[in-house]
């Protein structure tokens, strides 16, 4: 599924530019090296973290997008180093959980 | 709210649907839980985590499971096969909590849950078991908290929670205490050299006083904001250290007083109204 054809059924927040990629997958978590470890190319990201680190995490591992759940607020210096490395982020006030069970019911699963 | 799931949804359902390991707990999962929430941060748990919830979480360590009892969720859910250590495990038994191991990943586990009809559960009956408070008497504990240890992070705390647990304070009370008082705890832990912590409970007011010398704070105002930390990545690969520490603890207690001494330490005094 597009990106840009999910902000609006999830009721997402673009923090960033946000290019129209396709997302291939979720990937939820809250540690970098689980990410660095297990995420894949393409993944949605979910996490509650908004430390700028998680741009580079992103970016290492190439993924579709950061959205940013629990309606955190996201430093400008994140939102600033992602828009410099063309990673989108996105907010939302539900929890990973929440976001999840939408997800899942506009059709994703598992890959 | 947190999940789809307000009337309670068995342990022993959450537990087939994702075909998972139970690792402590077999007794216990005819027991509903309310809420799931996902997460590997931890203060992000004590923060929003509703009492009743299982933790669903890629985080194995010990702070998993003492976020998880202080926060008084019922269950913790290992995902990607993570299997908990002997302490963990050790520890969730003591404290009633049942643990699972799931293969899934958090977004595999949290979709096969979403997809469970929670009406479909029944609740067992809760029990209230808890004693009558001691009446007129003030109570009196001190701890000592070694900074830099991680292995015993979180003991203070648990120690903490038994004491106003045993002597009947009212649970969303004993929570608050808890949580606040872990906070602490994980503070003195990640950034002092070591504290005295002062519990002191009568029939009007619970007082927590935790007492470092360390560091110091060379801005309370700035620490106090959420988010700002010090933490190193380390420290935040124990799901801590993401700045929401006093800020939650502001949140959980009734009165706090923070005073700081750069290059001596930090006095962090926390009370909470009994009514």
């Amino acid at each position: 599924m597009k990106l840009q054809d999910m902000i609006s059924p999830l009721e997402l927040k673009a923090l960033t530019h946000v290019e129209d990629k396709e997302v291939e997958g979720i990937f939820i978590s809250d540690m970098l090296s689980d990410v660095m470890s297990s995420a894949k190319a393409g993944d949605l990201w979910l996490t509650v973290q908004t430390h700028k680190n998680i741009v580079s995490a992103a970016n290492l591992v190439d993924m579709a997008a950061i959205v940013v759940t629990h309606g955190k607020s996201v430093p400008k210096e994140t939102v600033d180093l992602a828009d410099r490395f063309h990673v989108a982020i996105l907010s939302c006030d539900g929890s990973n959980f929440e976001l999840s069970a939408k997800l899942h019911a506009i059709g994703f699963r598992p890959r | 709210m947190q999940g789809p799931h307000p009337d309670g949804l068995a342990l022993c359902r959450i537990q087939s649907a994702l075909a998972a390991d139970v690792v402590v707990g077999a007794g216990k999962m005819d027991i509903p839980v309310t809420a799931v929430y996902a997460s590997d941060l931890m203060s992000d748990v004590l923060a929003y985590g509703k009492p009743g919830s299982a933790l669903l979480t890629g985080l194995n360590s010990k702070q998993a499971a003492i976020s998880a009892y202080m926060a008084e969720f019922r269950a913790v859910i290992f995902i990607r096969g993570k299997r908990p250590a002997e302490a963990i495990c050790k520890f969730a038994e003591e404290k009633g909590l049942v643990v699972l191991s799931a293969r899934d990943d958090m977004f595999e586990a949290c979709a096969k849950i979403a997809d469970l009809d929670g009406t479909a559960a029944d609740p067992s009956p809760s029990e209230d078991l808890r004693p009558p408070m001691v009446e007129e008497e003030t109570i009196r504990y001190a701890f000592l908290i070694d900074g830099h240890d991680f292995a015993s992070a979180g003991m203070v705390s648990t120690q903490v929670k038994a004491i106003l647990k045993t002597v009947g304070v009212e649970p969303a009370l004993v929570r608050r205490v808890a949580i606040c008082t872990y906070e602490g705890e994980m503070n003195v832990v990640m950034h002092a050299d070591k504290a005295r912590t002062e519990l002191v409970l009568d029939d009007h007011e619970i007082r927590v006083v935790i007492d470092d010398e360390g560091k110091g704070i060379p801005d309370v105002t700035l620490a106090m904001q959420e988010g700002w930390t010090t933490a190193t990545d380390e420290q935040r690969a124990l799901g801590f250290g993401s700045g929401m520490g006093l800020p939650n603890i502001r949140k959980n207690a009734d009165v706090v007083d923070l005073t700081s001494v750069v290059g001596k330490g930090t006095r962090l005094e926390m009370r909470f109204r009994v009514i």
